[in-house]
């Protein structure tokens, strides 16, 4: 094996280490058993660089590959899917540094390192994995440096310096491209993470559900308004309708589920100002966006539903980010048609009896639609149910269970209680899920919806109002309203009880909650302008800067920050101090030479300059005393140094240049 | 014949090709004693490994449009990027560095040639991974850290005696990230001399009766007149025996006697009827033979002599007029 083909130890240490960084991230995604192939790999490898054992057979390194992809394949239950893929590529990854002898192999690992990055990047694109990835891309960089500084055995700084520098050249140039690259759709369709549990509200709904999801600090979306917020307790996200009840479990309308003429929205008449806002939404794997009644959206890919909803045509896997405008005062419906009514009335028979018995009694008793569903609240209220986010399991009708027994509930026991009651006295009534509130980032005035934020309210159709929303919650429990659930539920202490070291439980240390406010900040900024960034805002930003765009403009461009960033580069590389071999002195002593040679005489190599003055003397007498002078003052400062003051000396230096300009005029003369 | 031909075209071509591209880079870069590398000499261009980078990005790229994914996106243009400033990076790391020819050290066919150069650094900065090679010698992969200058030495089998010209240095690196390589080819005008390869003959003629206390020999070049012989073509005129001729007799040569411990002569006529090459491998055998017995020699060749002398300077001496003579071998 030649020099050249050999791994410098150091190099072997910082691939060492950007083995184990690049794995971390992905950690809880992987197996177990593929950290113990990390572990592994590198005891191997350094045992081997150690000379203790030796590189794995062709037999073994086979083996190795077979045992991992059959390890991923029973991990995942398949090799399709983006974690399996990304399973595969960490473990090649170590694998691959057993095996590593020569540069070659070392190309191949680094590579596969940049992929990894990559991959990462497909899963989390959040501001401190960002930062993290380049950290990873800068220990990987190193390497690929320390791979091509031979000889260099010792661990040291020197290529993490380098590629430090290096990457920082490259960031500005990156930024252009990136802002200038154009956004094309996909290309071919990609494996998705299947493997990801889908987070946020489903769409079905059983007691239990919310309350599960109401134990994650998870940030659902991030809402900026233009203008005023309005109060948080008109925050009412809508996110699906839950129309029909079977199974104890309420559902959503599927397409097919409705009659052919009621797939559409009915038109509502609106005449004033809607509130407006932007939504960024982390992915959900879900269709349904989350909006303040009644909504709208002009943006491609959203559609409207016929109850009043926004849905996107594709699953969210990625963040998102939409526009909408609200009228929350506006009349849903208020003409409901026979089918609609049908629907919003039906309950699955001989269940919950004396829920029913008690619906039916209490309408009898009121005097309106109205005054009944005032009726059923001051129930809520005056009977003494409790808000918690711990409630008791239920059985079969599981609502009357509720009511009369146990009185403890989330704000999903309420809702479907009351829709329950509504839809048994003939009042039209579904349940809603989404998130009520959210927190007021005062940073940057957005508004934070969490996953504890989820709620369950009832939307009632009460004639010439149409639907009218309707929280249950609210008379059992105002704070969760007016407050948030971490007030609502603070005697019980079961806010983010899973979660002992979410910043949320914090909130009561200033300077803590004042950091993770500026960082969500920070968070909305990169979502909006670069995890974001996609053709439309491309379009507007450059159209913005640079009016009409054609391609000699980006071109002219590309060019233009290329020669701006590049130059200084290389004028930092190539500028650099050169080493002088030359005192002052001798620069100017050749100075002197070159005048004479360009009046014939060539002092040749070797000659000293005493003799040299003495040939040039004969070849050009008429300056025989001036060179004779000259050669004199050149010896004296040079070999006499140590004789002459500091003011003789800058005399005899003055003196030496004005002979060299007499010389020059000499030339000029001859 | 057709088929024949094709061949002969084709390495005509590549000929008039190597030609050209040699009378182009002696134009460019002609040969010195030490060279300071600059943009006129130093060629860059993405190594093997440059393009199997290009292969990743493009994955990546497909990656990030096929996801959309906006770091990735960064990611994949970052390392574009890097490409474009390792560039310069890579030139740096040649750029400035001037390279002396120190010395050669002259060989026997079959052995090695040394060619010592020395690199210099022109700028404040660290050189790494430096490769140095000539077409057919051994090659040295060198760092330049801290140091102004490094001396290196390359090793050239040769086999041909006179003066072996190595051709071009080729000095290269694909530091730091590897996926450029930077190169140069640079003319030292370096020339290690290669002595005549040593032949043995059958003794030296008159040396048979060797005597260590010193037997007069007829080795022709010493003062004391020993005896007259039949003129042989190559001898020196200066031997003539004139007056034999004046007397009508044929023509005769004068054969001095030497004393071994004095001085020997090593002469061109020893050795009638042999070739140019061997007699100068017999001359060249029995030269390092007298070294080593340390004996006084000369040497007397057609066209030059050296008195006789010893020592290591003296049989250097001795063997460059060998190795030189008519300019090195006929055929080299």
């Amino acid at each position: 094996m030649n020099s050249q083909q050999q791994i410098p130890r150091n190099a072997l240490v910082w691939m060492i280490i950007s083995l184990f960084t690049l794995a971390a991230p992905h950690v809880s995604r992987l197996p177990l058993w593929v950290l113990a192939v990390y572990g592994v790999a590198a005891l191997w490898r350094s045992m081997v660089y150690r000379g203790l054992w030796s590189f794995p057979g062709r037999l073994a390194k086979l083996a190795l590959i077979l045992c991992a992809c059959a390890g991923i394949y029973a991990s995942y239950g398949s090799m399709q899917g983006l974690e399996p893929t990304v399973a595969l590529l960490l473990t090649a990854f170590a694998l691959k540094l057993i095996e590593l002898a020569r540069r070659k192999d070392a190309y191949v690992l680094l590579f596969l390192g940049y992929f990894i990055c990559i991959s990462e990047f497909l899963f989390s694109q959040e501001l401190l994995i960002v930062l993290y990835s380049v950290l990873n891309i800068t220990l990987i960089t190193t390497a690929l440096v320390a791979l091509h500084q031979p000889a260099q055995h010792r661990f040291n700084g020197g290529s993490l310096r380098l590629a430090a520098v290096m990457l920082t050249q490259a960031f500005p140039l990156m930024l252009v491209l990136f802002f200038l690259f154009p956004r094309i759709g996909p290309l071919w369709s990609v494996p998705i993470k299947r493997h990801t549990a889908k987070t946020g509200v489903s769409d079905a709904m059983q007691p239990g559900d919310i309350s599960h999801l109401s134990q994650s600090d998870e940030v659902a979306f991030r809402v900026k308004f233009q203008g005023e917020i309005p109060p948080r307790s008109k925050l009412y996200w809508r996110g699906l309708v839950f129309s029909r009840l079977t199974d104890g479990a309420w559902r959503r309308l599927k397409n097919h589920e409705m009659a052919s003429n009621e797939r559409w929205p009915t038109p509502i008449t609106i005449d004033d100002e809607p509130l407006r806002y932007s939504v960024i939404i982390n992915p959900t794997q879900q269709h349904w966006l989350y909006s303040l009644r009644y909504a709208e959206s002009e943006q491609a890919g959203i559609k409207a539903t016929t109850d009043y909803l926004l849905y996107s045509s594709v699953a969210l896997e990625e963040q998102y980010r939409y526009r909408a405008h609200s009228w929350p005062d506006a009349a849903l419906e208020p003409k409901l048609s026979d089918w609609r009514r049908r629907t919003e009335l039906q309950l699955p028979k001989a269940s919950n009896p004396r829920t029913r018995q008690l619906a039916r009694d209490m309408r009898a008793a009121s005097a309106s639609d109205g005054a009944f569903v005032a009726a059923v609240l001051a129930m809520f209220t005056r009977q003494p149910f409790v808000y918690t986010l711990q409630p008791p399991r239920l059985g079969s009708d599981p609502m009357d269970r509720f009511l009369f027994q146990t009185r403890r509930g989330f704000c999903e026991h309420y809702a479907y209680a009351f829709a329950v009651m509504m839809r048994a006295a003939d009042v039209p009534a579904r349940v809603v899920a989404g998130y009520q509130g959210g927190e007021i980032n005062p940073v940057n005035r957005t508004v934070i919806v969490h996953q504890f934020d989820a709620h369950a309210w009832v939307e009632v159709w009460l004639s010439g109002r149409g639907w009218v929303r309707v929280d249950p919650t609210a008379a059992v429990s105002p704070q969760r309203i007016e407050l948030g659930l971490e007030q609502a539920v603070a005697t019980e202490g079961s806010f983010l009880a899973d979660s002992p070291l979410s910043p949320l439980r914090y909130r009561s240390i200033s300077w803590l909650n004042s950091v993770r406010l500026r960082y969500d900040a920070l968070t909305y900024q990169w979502q909006n302008w670069v995890m974001g960034f996609n053709s439309d805002q491309q379009y507007r930003v450059l159209q913005e800067l640079l009016g009409q765009l054609d391609t000699s403009k980006f071109i002219l461009i590309l060019l233009g920050s290329g020669t701006l960033v590049l130059l200084p580069v290389a004028g930092s590389l190539l500028a650099r101090n050169r080493i002088r071999t030359l005192s002052p002195l001798d620069q100017a002593y050749l100075t002197f030479c070159d005048r004479l040679s360009r009046l014939g005489v060539m002092r040749s190599p070797g000659e000293g300059p005493a003799a040299f003055a003495e040939r040039a003397a004969q070849a050009l007498p008429q300056w025989a005393p001036l060179l004779q002078r000259l050669t004199e003052i050149y010896c004296d400062l040079t070999y006499a140094d140590a004789d002459l003051s500091v003011t003789r000396r800058a005399q005899l230096k003055q003196e030496f240049k004005l002979g060299l300009r007499r010389l020059k005029r000499a030339r000029q003369a001859h | 014949m057709r088929v024949r031909q094709e061949p002969d075209v084709k390495i005509g071509l590549r000929y008039r090709w190597q030609r050209r591209f040699l009378t182009w880079i002696n134009r460019r870069a002609p040969p010195a004693r030490s060279v300071t590398l600059d943009q006129r000499r130093i060629f860059i261009f993405p190594s093997r490994v440059g393009f199997f980078f290009f292969l990743c990005l493009l994955v990546m790229l497909l990656t990030a449009i096929n996801y959309q994914n906006n770091m990735s996106f960064a990611l994949t243009f970052l390392l574009t990027t890097l490409f474009v400033i390792a560039i310069l990076h890579t030139y740096a790391n040649l750029a400035g560095l001037t390279v002396h020819a120190v010395r050669t050290k002259p060989a026997f066919p079959g052995q090695h040639s040394e060619f010592d150069i020395r690199l210099e650094r022109g700028r404040q900065r660290d050189h790494y991974g430096l490769r140095l090679a000539w077409p057919e010698s051994t090659e040295c992969v060198i760092n330049l850290v801290q140091a102004d200058s490094v001396e290196v030495r390359l090793h050239t089998a040769v086999d041909r005696r006179g003066w072996y010209n190595p051709g071009r240095l080729l000095l290269e690196s694909t530091y730091p990230l590897g996926l450029l390589r930077c190169w140069t080819w640079v003319d030292l005008n370096l020339h290690a001399l290669v002595y005549p390869q040593p032949l043995a003959s059958a003794d030296l003629p008159g040396l048979a009766t060797q005597h260590p206390d010193g037997a007069a020999l007829p080795i022709s070049g010493s003062d004391d007149f020993y005896d007259l012989r039949n003129y042989h073509p190559g001898d020196s005129l200066r031997q003539l025996h004139w007056k034999s001729l004046a007397k009508g007799q044929p023509l005769q040569s004068k054969q001095y006697a030497a004393y071994a411990e004095r001085s020997l002569w090593l002469d061109w006529a020893m050795f009638p009827g042999v070739g140019t090459e061997q007699r100068l491998s017999h001359l060249c055998y029995w030269a390092l033979v007298f070294e080593r017995r340390r004996y006084q020699y000369g040497l007397r060749l057609p066209d030059q002599s050296i008195n006789p002398g010893m020592g290591a300077q003296h049989l250097e001496k001795v063997l460059t007029a060998l190795a030189l003579y008519r300019g090195g071998s006929p055929t080299g």
